[in-house]
């Protein structure tokens, strides 16, 4: 146990002490929330069902930021330890490998929850956004959506030869995929081809899971979100456990 | 530190050959694809002693090395480090072994006390890694972080990682590469003490002059193979190669009077230095009695010994460092 919380420690403080990575993972979702709070504010607005800006979209800033962290910031973060070794330090220790990754996600999957608290927070007591449905079951899909996208970062540094192709790759699919989510862009603008088409983005139905309990839909209603969010973190898992390399 | 005291082995019988064998290979063979990296490689290293692994860049040496430690399969052969076979008890050897690796580093911004402190917790029985620390003259550098160190101290935070478990056997791959001369005196010092508290070094290293200055044996490697193995003093008697005393003469050189020497093998004048050439035990005796026995002024004189390039010279017909003359 003493090892799990030394490694916890460090990853934390190491996180913490790189303002980049500090920045993105905590201070990213609010401070997106609250750039888009005073831009747009939150007065009813037509476009939205008569819902206020913030209102319609706080829930979905969570799907921007996991798939950012999940595609972009740790496989290139991996890939990088990888290549310059320090992975293979610790393969020369007892440690046990997954005892290091499982350190390495929960500090991820907590820091990156904190910063979607934040966000939920700063939405709902700075701009009066209203859940509709119940608070709990919004982070509760936002666990799970920043546990899939970890899983998905892990199985893209498994894959992946170097930091440079990783840092392609992760651009190269998160614009993308962030557009086609209805995050950034009402999906109703896209052409009909597009929008079913963004329906087997497992990020498109994160959005949809998040804005269906933020409405108040129940979870028996989204049983495909939660379906295809759990498969793909199962499948990403599998290949993160198959082909993960220290060296 | 005293390894060997309350580190008894898994399995009963283990502790006997591991008494005086730290390392054993016997036949070890690995291959990259069509290379044979390592090609039938056999030696003891025995406790207690520094055993360098030498040989030009490319040869090997870290290939084997890794076998050894058990990051790497070889493809057949034995090994047995601390009486363990390194590929199925891996854990129990990485309890008891420390390691250095070439290419290794840490996490950015992690701080040296904070980086020992979790390299400690990775094992059963950790050293006092402030002490370790204190030993190794870093003990004022707990709080800085790793990267902002000099080479020289970074090098000496990755032995203290090796260490940081009190090993029986410790392995150190090409430690002092990239350091300047002063550090790296500095860090000879410090495997000597690993050495004197009873620790076993394997070490590898290109650099003559650290394996002439350190090891107590060494294995010469070439293509993967080991072409000599023995102290540097027997490595080097073993080629015959020749030892060299020049100086300058004011007055004709006493050329006949060192070719009778018994140890001399020839004698000569060129551009001004007289170039005396032999190979007995007191060969550098017996000239300088010649020198002081004639009335001429003698200045500069320089003498030269073979060294382990030269035993290489000898073995490959190559020297030792790529580029550097024949």
């Amino acid at each position: 146990m003493t090892i799990a919380t030394k490694l916890v420690g460090v990853q934390t403080k190491r996180t913490l002490r790189e303002p980049a990575a500090a920045f993105f993972v905590i201070a990213f979702a609010p401070l997106f929330a609250l750039l888009m709070g005073l831009i747009f504010g939150n007065d009813p607005v037509p476009e939205f069902g008569d819902r206020g800006y913030i209102d319609a979209n706080l829930a979905s800033i969570t799907a921007i930021v996991v798939a950012i962290s999940g595609l972009v910031v740790v496989p290139t973060d991996i890939v990088t330890q990888r290549e310059t070794g320090a992975l293979r330090r610790f393969r020369a220790t007892p440690l046990r490998p997954l005892a290091y990754i499982a350190a390495d996600v929960a500090v991820r999957f907590a820091l990156s929850m904190l910063g979607i608290a934040v966000m939920f927070a700063v939405g709902i007591l700075g701009f009066g956004a209203h859940a509709h449905g119940n608070l709990a079951g919004v982070l509760l899909a936002s666990a799970l959506g920043v546990l899939t996208f970890l899983a998905v970062g892990y199985a893209l540094a498994a894959v992946l030869p170097s930091q440079g192709v990783a840092q392609g790759v992760g651009n190269v699919l998160v614009f993308p995929l962030i557009i086609l989510s209805g995050a950034a862009v009402p999906l109703a603008v896209l052409p009909d081809g597009i929008r079913q088409g963004a329906q087997l983005s497992p990020l498109t139905q994160l959005v949809e899971l998040l804005q269906g309990l933020w409405l108040g839909q129940a979870w028996s209603e989204n049983l495909v979100p939660v379906l295809v969010l759990l498969g793909v973190l199962g499948i990403a898992t599998a290949i993160a456990a198959t082909f993960f390399r220290w060296e | 530190m005293r390894p060997g005291e309350g580190k008894a082995c898994g399995a009963p019988g283990d502790e006997e050959r591991s008494d005086s064998v730290a390392v054993s290979c016997e036949n070890v063979v690995k291959h990259y694809g069509e290379v044979r990296a390592v090609d039938g490689v056999s030696f003891d290293v025995h406790r207690g002693e520094i055993f360098g692994i030498i040989g030009p860049n490319g040869a090997g040496k870290t290939t084997l090395l890794e076998c050894v430690e058990g990051l790497r399969t070889h493809d057949s052969g034995s090994i047995e480090v601390l009486g363990l076979d390194p590929q199925r008890r891996t854990r129990l050897v990485r309890e008891r072994t420390g390691v250095q690796l070439q290419t290794s580093a840490l996490p950015q911004r992690i701080k040296v006390g904070e980086a020992l402190d979790l390299f400690a917790a990775c094992y059963e029985r950790p050293a006092d890694w402030r002490d370790l620390l204190t030993r190794l003259g870093l003990g004022n550098k707990t709080g800085s972080y790793v990267e902002k160190l000099s080479g020289g101290q970074r090098q000496r935070v990755f032995i203290a990682f090796a260490l940081v478990n009190d090993p029986g056997l410790v392995f150190l791959d090409e430690l002092t590469t990239g350091l300047d001369p002063q550090a790296r005196l500095a860090i000879w010092d410090v495997i000597r003490d690993i050495r004197d508290g009873g620790t076993t070094v394997v070490l590898t290293t290109h650099f003559m002059e650290e394996a002439e200055r350190l090891c107590d044996r060494v294995a010469i490697v070439d293509h993967g193979r080991i072409v000599a193995l023995g102290t540097v003093p027997e490595l080097i008697a073993s080629t015959g190669a020749e030892s060299t005393m020049s100086f300058v003469v004011d007055g004709s050189p006493p050329l006949d009077r060192l070719h009778a020497l018994p140890g001399v093998s020839y004698a000569e004048h060129v551009e001004g230095r007289v170039i005396v050439h032999g190979t007995s035990a007191r060969f550098a005796q017996d000239v300088m009695g010649v020198l002081a026995g004639i009335d001429a002024r003698v200045h500069d004189l320089r003498s030269q010994q073979p060294s382990l390039e030269d035993v290489f010279l000898a073995l490959t017909g190559r020297r030792m460092r790529e580029g550097a003359p024949a």
